[in-house]
Formats: C-alpha cells, sequence, structure tokens
C-alpha cells in the first residue's frame, strides 16, 4: 500500500522534472513554431524586427534603422549612446543578451559578435530569425565591411554608403591636411597593455597624424607597457580612455600617479572609449578631434 | 612568614556553585594534599588560590593582602603554579624551557645573565635532568616533562608552591620521587598545595590535608589527624582503612559493600 | 655551559643578504638601464631618465616590497607565537580579507578617483574593523580566535565577491580582480608615506608581545600564572597585526603565504622560542618578498605576472608540504 503510494508519487516527480527540463522543454514549449526548415529573410522589404546582441552593432543599427524596427539593443548601449549620440535610443527596447530576451522577442534578424553568435544561431531557428555575425574591427578598412555588411544585412544599403561616404570625406581631408610636426603618443590607461599595430586605436591616432609608440613595440596587438617604459618613451602627448560614464573603476586612480601629472600636465588627452573599441564611422571623427587637441598642445618637450 | 588563607571561598557558574564557603589557613612548612572526588572542585579551588580565577564569593589573601590586589609580576615571583598535564607547545631546548620559570624577575628587553644561569642550572639538577639541558622538550617521556615543569617553577625561587594533580600519568616510581621532592621543598621552607588523587602517597608525604567534599570543604588539618577512615568514606564512598605512620603510611580501601 | 647560541650568524647573513637584493632590485626593470647609466643618473643634472626610473619608480617599489615582506613575516610570527599555531598567519585572522574589502570599496564607490589616497584608508579602516570582529567574537580563547578569524575571512569574502558581481562594467572585474592579486609596482611616494604610519605603530604594538609569546609557550595557564596579561597579549598582537597588515594589504593588495613561510624557514636555525623568531622572520620575509618581486620583473612573461600570483605558486606547495610534515609529528 505504501510502497504503490511511493511509486505514484515518484512517477509524479518524473514527469514534472522532465517536463521542466531542456529535454521536456523540446516536447511541447508554449507559444514557439516547431522546427523546422531555416525562413527567408523577409521576402518583401527589410527586417523590421532587429534585434542587436552587441555594443557595437546597437549603434551601428542606430544610425541605419529607425526606432521603430529595432526589436531591442543591449543594455551597455545607453551610456555609448548618451556620448555618441545622444538620445537616439529613446523608446527603444533594451535586452540583457539572453535566449528568454531572444525567444520573447521574436526578431526576424538578430545581429551578433563573435561571442553572442553561438547562442544566437541555436535560438535562431525556433524564433525563425536569420543571424549575421558581424566581426571585430580593427582598421578603417574593417568598418567599411561591416558597415557595409550590417547595411545590407538591415536593408539599408544606401544609408550605409552615405555614412562611409561622410566618413572617407573627412579621413580624405585629415590625409591632405598634414600635421606641422608629428607627435609621438601612447594610449596607456594605467593598466598593464597598450593598444599597439593591428589596433582600431591604432589607426584612428595614425589617421590622426600622430606616431603611436606601442606600435613598434615587438609584442602583437596588446603590447606590456609600464611607467618605466613611459619614462622612457617620452611621448610628447598620453591618451587615456574615459571611463567616468561606464563607472569608476581603478585605472581611475591609478592615471592620477604624480608622475603623469607632473610631467605631462595639459598633455593627457581623454577619450571616449566606445569610438576606439567599436568600429563606426564616428571613429574618424575622433581622429578628426584628435589632430585638433594635438594642435592645440604645448610646443615645449618634456624636461628630460 | 608565608601565610595564604582562603576566607568564605566560593565560586558559580552558569548558577551552579562549584565551590562553597571554603576557608582555611596554611603556611610555609607545610605541603597540603588537597583531596576529593572526581568534579569535587579541586582544580577551581586551585585556580582560585592562585589567583587566576576570581572567586563568587571571599576572597584569597596572601599575607594578608587580597590577591587581586598584588601586582602581576610580584605574584609571579611568589606564587608558583603547574597545572594539570601540563604541556610544553613548541620543541625549546629544556634549559631554555626551565629559564621561562626567571621572566617574572627580568625586566622587560633584558636577556638572561649568568647568575640566572646558573640558577637554571641548579633548579635542572635539583629535578635531575642536568644530562637532558639540551634535549627538545617535545621528546621528553611523561615523567621527565613533569620534572621539567617542577624544574620551571622551582628556579625563580617562589615562596608557594601550588600544583594540579603533578602525579597524573606518572608511574610508581616517578610518583614516589615527585611526592619525596614536594614534601622536601615543604620542608625546606615552602608552602606547597597540590591535589592528590594516590592516598597512600598523601599520607606517607603530605603534612597537612584538606579534603574536599561536593565543593565544600569536608576537613582541613594535619595528616595524622584528618585523613582518617571516617572521612574517606564521607569523600571518596569507599570502606577505607589505614595501616601505620608517617613514611610506613598505607591507606587500603574497598567499594562500599 | 649553555648551548652556543646560533641567532648572531643567522641575523649577519641575512643583513649581507638583503643590501644584495636591495642592488639588485634597482638596477632590475622592464627598461633595461646598464648599471653604468644608473649611476651617472645621480650625478647628473635632474631630472634625468635614469634618476626618474630610480627615484620614482624602482626606489618605492624595493621599499615596499621590503616593507610589506617584513610586516608580513612579522605578523605570521607574532601569530604563530600567539595562537601556538605553525599554520597561523595574517589571512587568517580575516585582516587581510577586510583590507582587501575596504579598498575595493574605495574603487567601487568611486572615491578612489575623486580622493587617491582613499584605496589606503579605506583598506586601513576595512583591516581594523575585521581585527575587531575577530577579537570581540574570538574573546574566549584560541580556538574561538581562530574559528572568528575564519568567519570574518569568509564574510570578507562574501563582500568581494558581491563587490564584482554589480561590477558596474567589465573593466571594473577585471581591475578589482588583478589588484586582488597582489603587485607592489607603481606606488606614488605619498601612498607609501600615508601607510608608513600605521605599519610603524602596528610594529610597535608588535614589539612589546616577545616576553608574552615566549611564556605562551608553557600554555595560557601558566603563562598566566608568570605575570601574562593575556587579553592585553592578544590585544596586542591583534592591533599590530591588523594595522601593520592591514596598511600593507591596502598598498599591495592580498599577498598570501609570506607569513607562513617566512617563520618556517627561520626555525631551523634560530630555534623555536617565539622572541628569537620574530625579527629574523621579519628580515627573512623582506627578502623572500624582495626576490619574488625580482623574479617578477626578470621572468619572460608576456603580461607582467603578479606578486601574489607567484607567492602562492611558491607557497601552496610549502603548505602541503608544511600539513604533511607535522601529521607526521603530531600522534
Amino acid at each position: 500500500m505504501r510502497l504503490a503510494r511511493f511509486r505514484a508519487c515518484l512517477a509524479l516527480a518524473g514527469a514534472l522534472f522532465l517536463t521542466l527540463t531542456p529535454v521536456g522543454g523540446t516536447l511541447s514549449p508554449p507559444g514557439v513554431q516547431p522546427d523546422g526548415p531555416e525562413p527567408p529573410a523577409a521576402a518583401h522589404g527589410k527586417p523590421t524586427r532587429i534585434m542587436s546582441l552587441m555594443l557595437c552593432n546597437d549603434l551601428l543599427l542606430l544610425m541605419l534603422v529607425p526606432p521603430e524596427r529595432i526589436a531591442s539593443i543591449t543594455y551597455l548601449a545607453h551610456d555609448a549612446v548618451e556620448a555618441l549620440m545622444p538620445g537616439a535610443d529613446r523608446g527603444v527596447p533594451v535586452n540583457y543578451g539572453t535566449a528568454e530576451d531572444v525567444l520573447l522577442q521574436r526578431p526576424d534578424l538578430i545581429l551578433a559578435g563573435t561571442y553572442s553568435a553561438p547562442m544566437a544561431r541555436r535560438l535562431a531557428r525556433r524564433a525563425g530569425a536569420r543571424v549575421v555575425e558581424v566581426p571585430a574591427t580593427n582598421s578603417f578598412e574593417d568598418i567599411r565591411r561591416v558597415v557595409r555588411q550590417v547595411g545590407a544585412a538591415v536593408g539599408e544599403p544606401e544609408r550605409a554608403e552615405a555614412l562611409l561616404a561622410g566618413m572617407d570625406v573627412k579621413l580624405a581631408r585629415l590625409a591632405a591636411e598634414r600635421a606641422a610636426r608629428p607627435l609621438r603618443v601612447v594610449a596607456w590607461s594605467g593598466g598593464n597593455s597598450v593598444p599597439g599595430k593591428g589596433t582600431l586605436t591604432d589607426a584612428i591616432i595614425t589617421v590622426s597624424g600622430a606616431e603611436n609608440i606601442a606600435a613598434k613595440l615587438p609584442d602583437t596587438r596588446y603590447g606590456s607597457f609600464g611607467l618605466e617604459e613611459l619614462l622612457a618613451a617620452r611621448p610628447d602627448a598620453i591618451l587615456q580612455g574615459e571611463t567616468r560614464w561606464t563607472g569608476p573603476s581603478l585605472r581611475d586612480s591609478q592615471t592620477a600617479h604624480p608622475l603623469i601629472d607632473r610631467y605631462w600636465r595639459g598633455r593627457v588627452i581623454g577619450y571616449p572609449d566606445a569610438a576606439y573599441t567599436c568600429g563606426l564611422p564616428q571613429s574618424a571623427d575622433a581622429a578628426v578631434a584628435l589632430r585638433a587637441v594635438f594642435r592645440g598642445l604645448p610646443a615645449e618637450s618634456p624636461a628630460w | 612568614m608565608t601565610r595564604l588563607q582562603a576566607e568564605q571561598l566560593g565560586f558559580r557558574v552558569a548558577g551552579r556553585a562549584l565551590v562553597e564557603q571554603v576557608d582555611f589557613v596554611c603556611a610555609r612548612g607545610q605541603f597540603v594534599a588537597l583531596l576529593g572526588a572526581n568534579g569535587a572542585g579541586k582544580s577551581t579551588l586551585i585556580r582560585m588560590l592562585t589567583g587566576l580565577a576570581r572567586p563568587s564569593a571571599g576572597r584569597v589573601l596572601l599575607d594578608g593582602r587580597p590577591l587581586h590586589a598584588i601586582d602581576r609580576r610580584e605574584l609571579a615571583r611568589r606564587r608558583a603554579y603547574i597545572p594539570q598535564n601540563a604541556r610544553v607547545e613548541w620543541p625549546i631546548a629544556v634549559e631554555r624551557l626551565v629559564a621561562l620559570g626567571l621572566m617574572p624577575q627580568l625586566p622587560v628587553f633584558h636577556d638572561l645573565d649568568a647568575a640566572m644561569w646558573r640558577k637554571v642550572e641548579a633548579a635542572l639538577a635539583q629535578c635531575d635532568l642536568g644530562h637532558k639541558r639540551g634535549q627538545p622538550a617535545d621528546t621528553l617521556s611523561g615523567g621527565e616533562l613533569a620534572r621539567a615543569m617542577l624544574a620551571r617553577a622551582l628556579v625563580g625561587d617562589p615562596d608557594i608552591l601550588i600544583a594540579d594533580e603533578p602525579l597524573a600519568g606518572l608511574d610508581p616510581r616517578h610518583a614516589i620521587e615527585g611526592m619525596a621532592r614536594l614534601a622536601a621543598l615543604a620542608c625546606a621552607g615552602r608552602l606547597v598545595v597540590a591535589s592528590i588523587h594516590d592516598l597512600t602517597l598523601a599520607a606517607r608525604y603530605a603534612t597537612h590535608v584538606a579534603i574536599l567534599r561536593e565543593g565544600r570543604l569536608a576537613a582541613f588539618g594535619p595528616t595524622a589527624d584528618t585523613l582518617t577512615p571516617a572521612n574517606i568514606r564521607t569523600a571518596f564512598d569507599v570502606t577505607a582503612s589505614i595501616h601505620g605512620v608517617g613514611a610506613d603510611a598505607c591507606v587500603d580501601f574497598r567499594a562500599v559493600a | 655551559m649553555v648551548k652556543a647560541n646560533r641567532h648572531p650568524q643567522v641575523l649577519f647573513v641575512l643583513l649581507l643578504l638583503l643590501p644584495a637584493a636591495v642592488a639588485l632590485s634597482l638596477a632590475v626593470g622592464r627598461v633595461a638601464l646598464p648599471f653604468s647609466v644608473l649611476i651617472d643618473g645621480l650625478a647628473e643634472p635632474k631630472p634625468n631618465l635614469a634618476w626618474l626610473i630610480l627615484s620614482e619608480l624602482r626606489v618605492p617599489r624595493t621599499v615596499l616590497a621590503l616593507v610589506v615582506g617584513a610586516t608580513l613575516g612579522l605578523g605570521g610570527a607574532a601569530l604563530q607565537g600567539l595562537l601556538r599555531n605553525p599554520l597561523a598567519e595574517p589571512g587568517l585572522l580575516g585582516v587581510s580579507g577586510g583590507a582587501a574589502l575596504g579598498a575595493v570599496i574605495a574603487i567601487y564607490f568611486g572615491l578612489a578617483a575623486a580622493f587617491v589616497l582613499a584605496i589606503p584608508l579605506l583598506g586601513i579602516a576595512g583591516a581594523l574593523a575585521a581585527g575587531a570582529l575577530t577579537f570581540l567574537f574570538g574573546r574566549s580563547g584560541t580556538l574561538t580566535l581562530i574559528l572568528a578569524g575564519a568567519a570574518v575571512s569568509g564574510l570578507a569574502g562574501a563582500g568581494l565577491a558581491l563587490a564584482l558581481n554589480f561590477a558596474p562594467n567589465p573593466y571594473a572585474a577585471y581591475e578589482i580582480t588583478t589588484w586582488l592579486l597582489g603587485s607592489v609596482a607603481e606606488r606614488d611616494w605619498a601612498q607609501i608615506a600615508l601607510c608608513m604610519p600605521f605599519i610603524l605603530l602596528g610594529w610597535f604594538c608588535l614589539a612589546f608581545t616577545p616576553r608574552g609569546l615566549d611564556l605562551l609557550t608553557l600554555g595560557e595557564a601558566q603563562a598566566e600564572s608568570l605575570g601574562v596579561n593575556l587579553g592585553l597579549l592578544r590585544a596586542q598582537v591583534l592591533a599590530g597585526v591588523a594595522l601593520s597588515v592591514g596598511a600593507a594589504t591596502a598598498m599591495a593588495g592580498a599577498i598570501g603565504f609570506v607569513g607562513l613561510v617566512a617563520p618556517h624557514l627561520v626555525r631551523p636555525f634560530v630555534g623555536h622560542q617565539p622572541s628569537r623568531i620574530l625579527l629574523p622572520s621579519a628580515l627573512f620575509g623582506a627578502l623572500l618578498l624582495l626576490v619574488t618581486d625580482i623574479a617578477i620583473r626578470v621572468l619572460p612573461t608576456s603580461n607582467e605576472l603578479k606578486l601574489g600570483v607567484l607567492t602562492s605558486l611558491i607557497g601552496t606547495p610549502f603548505f602541503f608540504w608544511l600539513v604533511l610534515h607535522l601529521r607526521r609529528l603530531s600522534p
């Protein structure tokens, strides 16, 4: 008698367990389309529910399509948007990059980065979406490639070309007006590594007419760098990523090392991080702004 | 004149009285054996007599002064205490262990001088440990460690020596030797108070006996008068018979019928 | 006669090795400067590169490594003496954890950006708070003290995990974790000057403990009977360790195992008496940490190895060996 009841409880528990596990999930998920062949992109017109899972893609998306066609962008985007294009994300929903978000928002196009792509691909079928993996950008050529790729994916190739044309105009102007004297700079934010050859920061610095000291370091893209190297290299200016709007971090305190204050006062240039890590048409603006700041630097050389 | 007086001593913990209304006086030249069943309150009484435990009631007077009013170091110079199962925590040399007994007499930041090392030598000799002076203390046998602790207690030449079960775990020969040393110390003019379980040894060597029963002092006085079958029966619930006197005394006991 | 004291010879050797290590530390760095250039730099008009690197980077780094190492060695020796436990070390009382938590709070709430010296101050505050908490709950004896220390360490660890969980951006989490790994590089003189008084005060407190620690060899009861005020001794050790190790951790991050290893390595030479290992442990801890810091600069790794990582890599096998060794000794 007791044994029978125990077996019944066990069976009930097992049934509950099965329905709650992923295995059970695929048996009868509520409200999701059954498996089938990957649906084609919206046959007539452009994707209308675009979801972006990566910060850089968020920004590109906001520049290419109106907010009504965006299903969601990541929660990290807001601070960057405030810095680069204030107000552009008004009314746009936000996602946290989770599988639930993807399934709930039913996008028809997912823009993913290298790390979010595998998950996006897994969910794409069930969500009925197309996944476009956008690679990282390390040069202006990469920027052109990526903007065209995203422009094509969201169905706005003309807007993409327009953005790139604007960028190319600025780059051409920078190349034409050679800087008075090539400055030696390094982008050092107090940590142990600096961006060297093959990074977007290096590309921006080069385009702005300065020489990136770290490009000569033997290491691969991010070189090892400390205060000793800084003193020995004697750059004319130091670039420091402004992380203030993404919250405090130790870098801010370390960059206040007295040596920097003493020998590089008035030669420390802050720059918004997003413009240097995300390959955007705005990267040309960053180079232009940089050149303007360079022109304003004092002429005398360091004390030794 | 060394005089240790317990005045209406009491000790309570969590509502229970471990020791109650203990009153006695002992003086130099006496070897007081503290007897009592397990849990009778011997260790608690001893801790109050040394000054390490504050009595809940009454006080302990040393030469008329309450213990808690005496400066720690001065008290340390006058009375030595060997607790139950004394252990050494680090494997230091025996001579250094014994030298620790001189610390109360040494000003802070000073090191031992030649005169003090001579005292250490003397204490080692007195306890038959001269040949072991350099040996790490954790390699000593039970009896040797007991002797080392005694040497540590004696090196400072205290007036009072209080020992809690100094014979615990010692074989018969070492037990007898230990008792003989304590008795000799008393003869030499010190006051020795020790809790003992062995009734025969107490009968042979102790000058005075204090019997504790359930926290109260059942009897106190010279051994011959106090260590009687009746008192033993009250304290230990055993039938005893005592043969011989003084150094030939022997206490025979068996369970109550 | 009394057995010959090996003490003076060991101190002599240590005092010889230390200047050699200091010289090496000043000569070695990421920018290779030949010794002649360094010497010339002292004479040439300032500022010049060699002088800058020496005075602003290598000398503070060397001084910090020595001071932190000495503090950890001394703290470990004092705690092992107080707790009569060869596995005791400053991290045990939760002091290092409290200091780390204080410093991380300074970083997390942006105080460090506003006020550069916030990290050391909050680190010291955290260490004192943790030490006081341990002392408050661990009054009734050695075992309770160790347990209270473990509880406080756990509390600090939970706080750190919380801070990491709620880190506003990945950089913050990375920076916190990197800082926790421990480093003596690129600290400025102002920070060192702020922390030194606390460290010296801690050393001062510990300077009064040798007698009491020696007497604790006989156990608490006998020590008390020999005139030791146990409560005061515990307070002195705790305050000394909290102040000195707290300030050191606030500057250099969490560096472990030096406090455990240094006393053990000097014991074969100076014996086991607690008072005799205090100063040698401090000197040896200083030497150990300085040599480790030199090793970091010399080892050809792409990212600079962190000090705490290397001490852990060396210290953990030692810790295991110690546990096995003690198991073989005890019944």
